[in-house]
């Protein structure tokens, strides 16, 4: 069994990658399983979604925690614990990064033995700045053809089943990148090999325990702590982030801070200061500041710098 | 009208700092949870929060919650009911002197317009009946949000949900659950809007110095659900306002005033053409029905006297 | 016929479509919701001629379901979890009613704590109504099993409502190879709603769901309720076996997977069975003799067949989704009243609690449950009911409490 676990961030388009992979494999003859994981986070929040493959009836069900390929459209996602990017990584599992940065640069970055292929292969003019709402489908490409065992044929007519709902223009530039990215992995056909299923003979017991009854005072689902949502940091789901300009702010002390729907801005000695462990990254405040003081910075390039 | 001169005279009277923590697993650019926190800034953590299904459900999950005050998640039905239930008790914990005065919570409901129209509605009309000492908040983003945006009774006619993909959208009208419980005579009744925080803190200001069943409707626009980019969350609600869609207006001592209107109203397009669940009204079939809206709207507001306005 | 990737929600749907349904009052509730707007679409774009409307809740929506069915019309609705529960009072007067609709049910743990991933505390909650009971573990399942639910419901030999069950998002939101069947021929073997004897019209009225006074009235309807359940068993592998006549794909009360030569088997419901039909494959390669009954009749109980397929095998354990407190799995406790004073040499049994909220169930943990089953049919000495819950987990609870209640964080404890 083959199984692919997509990683991206909520509203890129993860759901739509795998049911891309997905279909152009059962075209291609296979049994297919895919899901997106659902949870309470919403978009820019870590999500991922998974793919099982198979010549015969698949049983196996749930999150895949022995993947032998895995997508992530978000480089931003391999650093952050809490996306689960590298979980269950083996020798075998090929990665691949929708990043421009070299294949080299990852491999050595992350000191791992698999194989890590990066998006650097793909042109540029396919996946600059207008190209990032595509990288779901150029991710799918890719995976496609790091399997060996989809057509370009079953990936087209994949993209055509699952964008139908989409106009014309939309569907061409989905199928253009996803055939580019399909095509820039002609070299890596076939990389990915099945994994071994669990032998029955040699495996590790599960250490299981005696659940202990606890009073019920720590056995009620209740949070006797006040306000700490303060230590989720909702800062991980941004893409874009707000920057004050402190000569142009007025301090005016409330348009900003009242605005924001996250109660991410301070006021301190009538400066506003944004929480970046919880600014989502809406741009609410940028659009409100009367003095437009603060400006929009990718979240990457503010990260680097 | 206002028993007490407000100490919201101006914004830079408005709470500069946020009593609801940040980290809640709402979308970016939630408009409900913007109104919601410019209430609690109001309100102040002396309070218990007592929830119906919905969105802000979400807000609590073990082992986070946002509240400085309390908590208690019910069901999508009942809430009100448990609200009684809380009131009740701190009623009795007070006459026997085991809870201090000072100690006393203020009990909140706060539900979403899906349960707030729909289910809740027996609920909150039994608890204003026994004239209950609490305040109800529904945040109104005219759908059922939390399942990702099916039509409840809160959508607007003509809008396009999940469960109403036809040509025209949503075929049934609002309801106007502002007349509803208006109806049922609670002691103060009022809208708000988070685009709008000096109106929204006067309101809480008087809903809270106040007793008896006190009923607010926030207008809680939704990036996810209404298709709009998160930043125009604050201008979508400034635009309701503007366009005159989403009346501010409050209910006390047997009248209803308006609390903004405009001199001149913006054309209801103005709201319109900024969300995705009504571009399909800009086809040339639909047009009749942005003008059937139009005309509502300004039906609506040749009825409101123009005298007594505020702002 | 269409064979297409499909979901466990569009597959109900689909099912629903297929069964040329009249009627679906509607309430959302996760993991159901895409059923629900599927079949809005298609209401929507006229492709599907029935009558689609939202309740203000599953209380209402139950009771216009049932409303419905007894005024003459074939029902489809569907709910989960929280919404299951909400409507149980009208559960119980629809079955009474004798209004054979179908009820999907997107398995789904309830609160408190509130949660969306999935456990069967919430379907097993029903048991008792006079539902009778279907539990899907695929999603081509999902959509057969609706098809036969309505030959089952409208039986007139049976005349009660089913509940098609399936895990939410291990179903509900997964998508799977899935055969559509040929609407004429599925047309065909639904059949058009006969209403037998409820209906309203003006020339034939009836005054029915009505008050008893007395005992005697009362036994007697609710244990005709039981008679007529009891009659759905045979009445059920009728209907499937012309289902699979029809259809080629085989639906028996009972699944049994390598169970024949087995000394030891797996019992569970729903949609985490699949996992173990794998676990059973890996076990056999490893010269283990182990099997899987899986029910897919949990209402009516199947238990003569259930004492059959037990005969002769040294151990069973039982995997029971679903917790009674103070006594343990559902499963476990109907699986034991079976056995019990029955088969001649009677199995082991042992219990065991996993995937209660969605929580997984590892290949490891149904070897581990084999190797445990072994152990216990060679020294005779049963071990106690367990959670699957590993001191990894635990160790992460702990520390998730100690942000709840801890101290530096402002909390009490």
């Amino acid at each position: 069994m083959y199984r692919i676990r997509f990683h991206g961030r909520g509203g890129q388009g993860m759901k739509m990658a795998s049911h891309i992979l997905g279909t152009a494999l059962f075209l291609a003859d296979f049994e297919v399983q895919d899901a997106p994981r659902f949870g309470a986070e919403r978009r820019g929040a870590p999500i991922f979604a998974y793919v099982r493959a198979d010549t015969k009836i698949i049983n196996e069900r749930g999150i895949i925690t022995s993947p032998d390929l895995v997508v992530v459209a978000d480089e931003s996602l391999v650093a952050l614990p809490q996306a689960g990017v590298l979980v269950g990584v083996e020798e075998h599992t090929v990665l691949f990064i929708a990043s421009r940065e070299d294949s080299v640069v990852w491999q050595q970055r992350l000191m791992l033995v698999s194989p890590v292929l990066s998006m650097d292969v793909i042109g540029k003019d396919l996946t600059g700045s207008e190209g990032q709402k595509f990288f779901g489908t150029i991710c799918a490409g890719a995976a496609a053809a790091l399997t060996g065992l989809v057509e370009r044929q079953h990936l087209e007519e994949a993209i055509e089943t699952e964008l139908k709902q989409f106009s014309l223009a939309i569907l061409a530039e989905n199928r253009t990148r996803a055939l580019a990215a399909y095509d820039a992995m002609a070299l890596h056909q076939g990389l990915v090999v099945e994994g071994k299923s669990r032998s029955a003979d040699d495996y590790q017991r599960p250490e299981w325990v005696i659940v202990p009854s606890d009073g019920s005072h720590i056995s009620a689902p209740a949070i006797h702590g006040s306000g700490t949502s303060a230590l989720a940091q909702t800062g991980t789901w941004r893409l874009v982030r707000p920057q004050i300009d402190t000569a142009k702010c007025k301090g005016c002390w409330w348009v900003c801070s009242t605005f924001c729907p996250d109660s991410a801005i301070e006021v301190i000695d009538h400066k506003p200061q944004i929480q970046y462990d919880h600014c989502k990254g809406c741009m609410v405040c940028m659009v409100q500041c009367p003095a437009r003081a603060i400006s929009q910075v990718d979240e990457k390039e503010a990260v680097i710098s | 009208m206002q028993t007490k001169e407000s100490v919201y005279k101006r914004p830079r009277n408005l709470p500069h700092n946020r009593v609801l923590s940040g980290g809640t697993s709402m979308c970016a650019g939630c408009g409900g949870l913007q109104a919601i926190h410019a209430i609690y800034d109001i309100l102040g953590t002396n309070t218990v929060t007592v929830n119906a299904a919905g969105c802000m459900s979400l807000l609590s999950i073990y082992p986070f919650t946002p509240f400085s005050g309390s908590w208690l998640f019910t069901a999508m039905a009942s809430a009100p009911a448990g609200a009684q239930g809380v009131r009740d008790a701190l009623n009795r914990r007070l006459s026997k002197k085991r809870l201090q005065g000072e100690d006393d919570l203020q009990v909140v409901v706060l539900t979403g317009d899906g349960s707030a129209n729909g289910m809740g509605l027996s609920a909150t009309s039994g608890t204003i009946d026994r004239g209950l000492d609490f305040l109800y908040i529904c945040y109104d983003n005219e759908g059922y949000g939390n399942t990702g945006q099916q039509f409840s009774a809160a959508t607007p006619h003509g809008a396009r949900t999940t469960t109403s993909k036809g040509g025209q959208g949503y075929c049934g009208d609002k309801k106007n659950l502002f007349n509803i419980w208006k109806a049922n005579s609670p002691t103060y009744l009022a809208t708000v809007c988070g685009a709008e925080p000096l109106d929204l803190a006067r309101k809480i200001e008087k809903a809270k110095s106040l007793s008896g069943p006190r009923m607010i409707i926030a207008f809680a626009p939704c990036p996810t659900g209404w298709q709009f980019a998160p930043q125009e969350a604050i201008n979508i609600g400034k635009l309701a306002v503007r366009t005159g869609v989403f009346p501010l207006k409050e209910y006390y001592e047997g009248k209803v005033q308006h609390t903004a209107v405009q001199g001149k109203r913006l054309p209801v397009v103005d709201y319109l053409e900024k969300q995705g669940r009504f571009s399909h009204l800009f086809r040339t079939e639909n047009e009749y029905l942005i003008k059937e809206m139009q005309a509502e709207i300004d039906t609506y507001w040749s009825c409101v006297k123009r005298d007594r306005t505020k702002e | 016929m269409m064979r297409k990737m499909l979901t466990g929600n569009v597959s109900a749907a689909w099912g629903a479509r297929l069964a040329n349904i009249d009627y679906l009052p509607a309430f959302p509730i996760s993991p159901q919701t895409e059923l629900i707007e599927t079949v809005a679409e298609w209401v929507d774009t006229k492709v599907l001629d029935a009558t689609m409307v939202t309740l203000e809740s599953e209380h209402s929506m139950l009771t216009a379901a049932g409303a419905a069915a007894v005024a003459g019309v074939r029902v489809f609705s569907a709910t989960s979890s929280q919404g299951l529960l909400y409507g149980m009072e009208m559960l119980y007067a629809i079955a009474g009613w004798r209004a054979p609709l179908v009820l999907v049910n997107v398995s789904r743990g309830v609160g408190a704590p509130i949660t969306l991933e999935p456990d069967h505390n919430d379907v097993l909650a029903a048991r008792d109504s006079g539902f009778l009971q279907i539990h899907c573990a695929t999603c081509q399942e999902v959509l057969d099993s609706v098809l036969l639910a309505f030959r089952l419901a409208e039986d007139l030999r049976v005349r009660l409502p089913v509940i098609v069950n399936m895990d939410g998002f291990y179903l509900s939101y997964t998508r799977e190879p899935v055969v559509i069947p040929d609407h004429e021929l599925s047309g065909k073997y639904v059949g058009e709603y006969d209403p037998g004897s409820m209906f309203f019209s003006a020339n034939a009225p009836i005054s029915t769901a009505v008050a008893v006074l007395g005992g005697e009235s009362y036994s007697y309807f609710r244990y005709e309720l039981h008679r007529a359940a009891e009659k759905a068993l045979n009445v059920y592998d009728e209907v499937a076996a012309e289902f699979e006549t029809l259809f080629g794909r085989s639906y028996e009360s009972i699944e049994a997977y390598r169970s024949e030569d087995a000394d030891f088997l797996f019992v569970m419901i729903g949609s985490f069975a699949t996992k173990a039909k794998e676990a059973v494959d890996q076990l056999r390669e490893a010269g283990h003799k182990v099997g899987l009954l899986r029910l897919r009749l949990f209402r009516p109980f199947p238990a003569e067949r259930l004492v059959q397929l037990s005969k002769g095998k040294k151990g069973i354990a039982v995997i029971d989704q679903n917790i009674s407190f103070g006594r343990g799995g559902v499963l476990y406790t109907e699986v034991a009243a079976s056995l019990y004073g029955t088969v001649q040499s009677q199995p082991l049994l042992t219990s065991y609690i996993g995937g209660l909220g969605g929580r997984d169930i590892s290949s490891e943990e149904f070897f581990e449950i084999a190797a445990e089953l072994r152990r216990a049919c060679r020294t005779g000495v049963v071990p106690e009911m367990r959670l699957l819950y590993t001191a990894k987990e635990l160790a992460g609870m702990r520390k998730l409490q100690g942000i709840a209640g801890g101290t530096q964080y402002g909390g009490r404890f």
